[in-house]
């Protein structure tokens, strides 16, 4: 049997398996019954098992270089490295669907094992659901995406290996699987937010494995965004990090609506409220995960990342609109039965600012949708292209970007619940040194925009309010006589979430002002130099000493060696180069950063003249470092949030403080 | 060797062609006739490339997927920069040198859409949403406060309730 | 049944749906050229001899203007179709090209190796092919008797484009 024959046979299976889960998962799901539930989770562990099989068969044949295999036809070639024919799964739409088949697959058996115990009342329907979208994909990749078609003889015995901007970087090979990972992951919250709409309630047994399973693809998707701004500067040489293109965009949607989700879920939780928001946000996040694939893999937008066009966006499309459909109409028929809210009391204080958080997300989230779609509208109504990018969206994501922030300061000073107007006027003046510290140093720095102060003031509010609620229980610990070590240690054990929150916050607000800073305080130079010559950027001498032409197999590269200076003393030496790929005619530069903790040097080369003129852009950005920085603390955040809590003794006094928090 | 600064450096103009001719004769294309007499002044030195950073980065880079030419690298992009900046400094304004390119490249190259007609929806949609939804939290606040029952009387919901329950067992323990 | 739940579903779906359904079969680069009708910017510049050449001194006839360069392979497709063509229409139509991101040394080889089909000029600074709209090689533009552009086609020409678009412009 040939590799092909194999895969499809796989993959076959996996369509199989999925289309009888849809119907025990449901069954299971309206019967309640234990036998049925049983059969849903073997069902998906076959699931899973079929695809996982399947992308071992596509490996096998990359590996080997089996050409009588389409894809590895397609995307193999003997001359590449193995650890990019590797990962050269998913670096073409056929194999990286098989790729999303892998981590769909993935997900639901381990939605099917992790939650075998106490999620019962929804596990039949959020195993029938992830079917349903197991099924879609699975169908894609049997039939309109197949990537174990058998190529038409005859076969080939060398291929043009994959697009050479994979090749081009590491972190290439990272980034997309975090993506997948991320949007893929969205189905698990959606199943269940699908399985509380036909449950008709929404108990704790729901949301806690609900915000779990939401927050482990959100921070999937918090890395993927990062790697994929980092890949852009580290390889795209243009010296920034995110262009708002739309396909950056369809990563970036879903992520702000899962945050809006991951926010209300707290209200929900503490008070009881915002049940359907809180559904409706977690559909939408799924909703944009497969709007933000349509978007990439249509090809309807133009965008950097953007397959060619292939047949299966309409696929994409009808599976887009059927989700919508569904959805809609489980809303209009259930969800009068979720929102059988208490009105304790008053909605002031914190709620007021979570409800203001869930408001300039969504807001936020609209701007994104409709900037990245108005082409494609202006268009259908117009007749003309229209562009819409950086500028606009750096227009409008700047203020909601504020109001996020000063949002990041006064919600967690203010008390939960009733409180009278003097404690909450108290809970906000407290931090104000810290604003005034914060503005201070901005503008000590060297800061004079508007928007950088403001970004000053507001993160010095926020970073006191974040270490002090964040310290809160520890210090409550401390006051009843606990040795430091302990009250630090057994108020982390008790709350990791929030810890993990507050850990979040600060990451945030880190990324905040490094982003200020560095989109503000950039100095750009561009200079034809001839060897020998110098040129001076920022705080930089650099000096161009030579080309180097470097011959790899299908691309040659124009290799510059420009010393650096600093105030006299020599900082080593950059190597930015021009690559002609035997396939383009375009040549792609790969920029050389030279990175420290206050500022990066980025060299690209421009051009390269006849005469060996070199045409060099040289930026020296603050706080780059920062961004990833704050994004990794972030993540490190969100690791903690899905750490168990587990019992710790505690006192009366430090558990009011605890719940008051 | 006397570092040399970038103001001084300004005609990076694109290496497509290195010919024998002087580049001074008055070749290429008549943009006079489409664009008239510059309403602006002439721009020189720090400002000149200040603005021309500005502009640059408000025009779009027509062989690149949404960078701008500011920051896009391709021949076509330094090549139009270049351009912003002869106009520049021949005295004419942004508007003039936004028709002149939207004359051959169309709306398409301004990477802004321009606010009018149609295109206001864009502009103005977020700004609805964002007041439609303050209203109807506003409208929920308002509603909440009505229905206030006092502390006490609330009937919590069931399911919560039981985690409450379970929460002080935990703790309790 | 929740009837609000229903309205404000159905008017954001269905937009949505018919907006990016539309979008298919539309190539996002695409782009109908806004100079089609209007007059052809003018230009001079200078051919491989170092001749100049005006555009408004070709008024009178119609013009076949092609952007190409030796790096791009459908404008080597297309070079023989240029050439009888040029042929062809001879006296009656003028073929002139614009030399697009290449160097005139290669060029020259090109044309020694296989062939001219007209004039192909040096666009010093790019700005003949920006002022044209030109995105990449090869785009050819037709420009009518009295100056003014007709059509606009964008990769390798086929003979009976070739042949319908100028039919009407002789």
């Amino acid at each position: 049997m040939s590799l092909s024959q194999i895969g499809l046979g796989l993959v076959l299976m996996a369509l199989l398996t999925t289309a009888i889960g849809i119907p025990v998962g449901f069954v299971a799901g309206a019967t309640r019954s234990a036998e049925g539930l049983r059969w849903a989770r073997r069902l998906a562990y076959l699931f899973g098992i079929s695809m996982l099989l399947a992308n071992v068969t596509m490996e096998i044949a990359l590996l080997t270089h089996d050409f009588s295999v389409s894809y590895v036809a397609s995307v193999g070639s003997l001359a590449t490295p193995i650890h990019i024919t590797m990962v050269s799964l998913w670096s073409s739409l056929e194999g990286s669907i098989l790729f999303w088949g892998l981590i769909l697959g993935g997900f639901t058996a381990a939605v099917a094992y992790l939650q075998r115990q106490g999620h019962e009342d929804y596990l039949g329907y959020t195993l029938g659901t992830m079917f349903v979208v197991g099924l879609f994909f699975s169908f894609l990749i049997a039939g309109p995406a197949n990537p174990f078609r058998p190529t038409p003889l005859p076969i080939p015995t060398d291929g043009p290996g994959p697009n050479p901007l994979l090749q081009n970087h590491l972190l290439m090979i990272i980034h997309p699987p975090m993506l997948y990972l991320g949007y893929v992951g969205m189905t698990v919250p959606f199943a269940m937010a699908i399985a509380a709409l036909l449950r008709g309630q929404l108990g704790p047994t729901w949301l806690r494995p609900m915000r779990n399973w939401l927050l482990l693809p959100t921070s999937f998707l918090t890395m993927g965004i990062m790697l994929g701004g980092w890949w852009s500067y580290e390889v795209l040489g243009w010296g920034g990090y995110w262009a708002w293109d739309p396909v950056e965009n369809a990563s970036f949607l879903p992520w702000l609506v899962a945050i809006a989700a991951l926010h209300s879920a707290i209200v929900q939780q503490r008070r009881g409220t915002l049940k359907a928001w809180t559904t409706i946000l977690i559909m939408m996040t799924f909703l944009l995960s497969i709007l933000g694939t349509f978007l990439t893999r249509s090809g309807v937008v133009n965008s950097v990342h953007s397959f060619t066009q292939s047949p299966i966006g309409p696929l994409f499309l009808g599976f887009l609109a059927f989700c919508l459909v569904v959805v809609v109409a489980l809303l209009a028929l259930r969800i009068d039965t979720l929102t059988s809210e208490p009105s304790e009391d008053a909605v002031v204080a914190r709620e007021g600012a979570f409800l203001l958080n869930n408001l300039l997300l969504v807001t936020f989230t609209f701007t994104v949708l409709i900037g990245t779609l108005f082409p494609i509208i202006a268009e259908a109504v117009r007749g003309v292209k229209v562009s819409v990018g950086e500028p606009y969206f750096n227009r409008m994501a700047v203020p909601i970007c504020l109001g996020l922030l000063l949002l990041m300061g006064i919600g967690p000073a203010l008390p939960w619940g009733r409180a009278s107007r003097a404690q909450i006027r108290r809970a906000l003046l407290v931090p104000i040194p810290a604003a005034i510290g914060g503005l201070a140093l901005a503008f000590l720095l060297g800061g004079r925009h508007p928007s950088v102060l403001l970004t000053g003031a507001l993160a010095g509010y926020a970073l006191w309010v974040t270490l002090d609620q964040a310290s809160k229980p520890a210090r409550a610990r401390l006051k009843k006589g606990e040795s430091l070590p302990t009250a630090v240690d057994r108020s982390f054990r008790k709350a990791p979430r929030r810890t993990g929150a507050y850990l979040v916050h600060f990451g945030v607000i880190i990324t905040f002002v490094a982003i200020a800073i560095s989109s503000s305080y950039q100095v750009n130079l561009e200079a034809s130099l001839t060897p020998g010559q110098s040129a001076e950027v920022g705080p930089y001498l650099l000096t161009f000493d030579g080309i180097q032409l470097i011959e790899k197999p299908h691309l040659t590269s124009q290799q510059a060696t420009i010393t650096v200076a600093k105030a006299g003393k020599s900082k080593g030496v950059l190597q930015p180069s021009l690559n002609y790929y035997d396939t383009q005619r375009e040549p792609i530069g790969t920029p050389a950063v030279k990175t420290t903790l206050t500022h990066d040097l980025y060299l690209t080369v421009m051009n390269v003249g006849e005469d060996g003129r070199l045409g060099l852009r040289a930026i020296v950005t603050p706080a780059v470092v920062w961004i990833w920085i704050g994004v990794v603390i972030m993540v490190a955040g969100t690791i903690l949030c899905l750490l168990p809590s587990r019992p710790v003794r505690t006192t009366k006094s430090v558990r009011a403080v605890e719940s008051a928090a | 060797m006397k570092p040399i600064h970038v103001a001084l450096l300004l005609l990076l103009t694109a290496s497509i062609v290195v010919s024998s001719l002087d580049a001074r004769e008055d070749l290429g294309v008549d943009s006079a006739t489409s664009m008239g007499q510059p309403n602006g002044t002439p721009l020189e030195g720090f400002e000149l490339e200040q603005r021309t950073e500005e502009l640059s980065s408000l025009m779009r880079c027509p062989v690149c997927q949404g960078l701008s030419i500011a920051d896009s690298p391709t021949l076509l992009a330094q090549a139009m920069k270049s351009e912003v900046r002869q106009f520049l400094a021949a005295g004419y304004t942004e508007a003039q040198i936004f028709d002149y390119f939207e004359q051959s490249y169309g709306e398409f190259v301004r990477l802004e859409p321009k606010a009018e007609g149609f295109n206001l929806v864009v502009w103005i949609a977020p700004v609805a949403a964002l007041l439609l939804g303050l209203a109807l939290i506003v409208h929920r606040l308002r509603s909440s406060k009505k229905e206030t029952t006092p502390i006490g009387e609330a009937t919590p919901v069931d399911d919560l309730d039981s985690y409450r329950q379970r929460v002080k067992q935990e703790v309790g323990s | 049944m929740n009837r609000t739940v229903v309205l404000v579903g159905a008017l954001i779906v269905t937009p949505l749906i018919v907006v990016l359904a539309l979008s298919f079969g539309k190539d996002p680069r695409a782009i109908d050229s806004p100079l089609i009708g209007k007059a052809a910017p003018t230009f001079t510049l200078r051919d491989l001899d170092g001749d100049v050449v005006a555009l408004e001194e070709l008024r009178g006839q119609p013009v076949v203007l092609n952007f190409w360069a030796t790096w791009c392979q459908p404008c080597v497709v297309e070079h023989p179709l240029l050439i009888a063509s040029a042929n062809r229409y001879e006296g009656q139509v003028r073929f002139v090209g614009v030399i697009y991101q290449d160097e005139p040394q290669d060029i020259r080889r090109f044309v020694s190796q296989r062939g001219s089909w007209g004039p192909s000029l040096i666009d010093t600074d790019g700005d003949v092919a920006i002022a044209y709209g030109v995105y990449g090689a090869p785009e050819t533009y037709f420009i009518s008797s009295d100056g003014v552009i007709a059509e606009k086609v964008v990769g390798a020409i086929r003979p009976d484009v070739m042949a319908s678009i100028l039919g009407p412009l002789l």
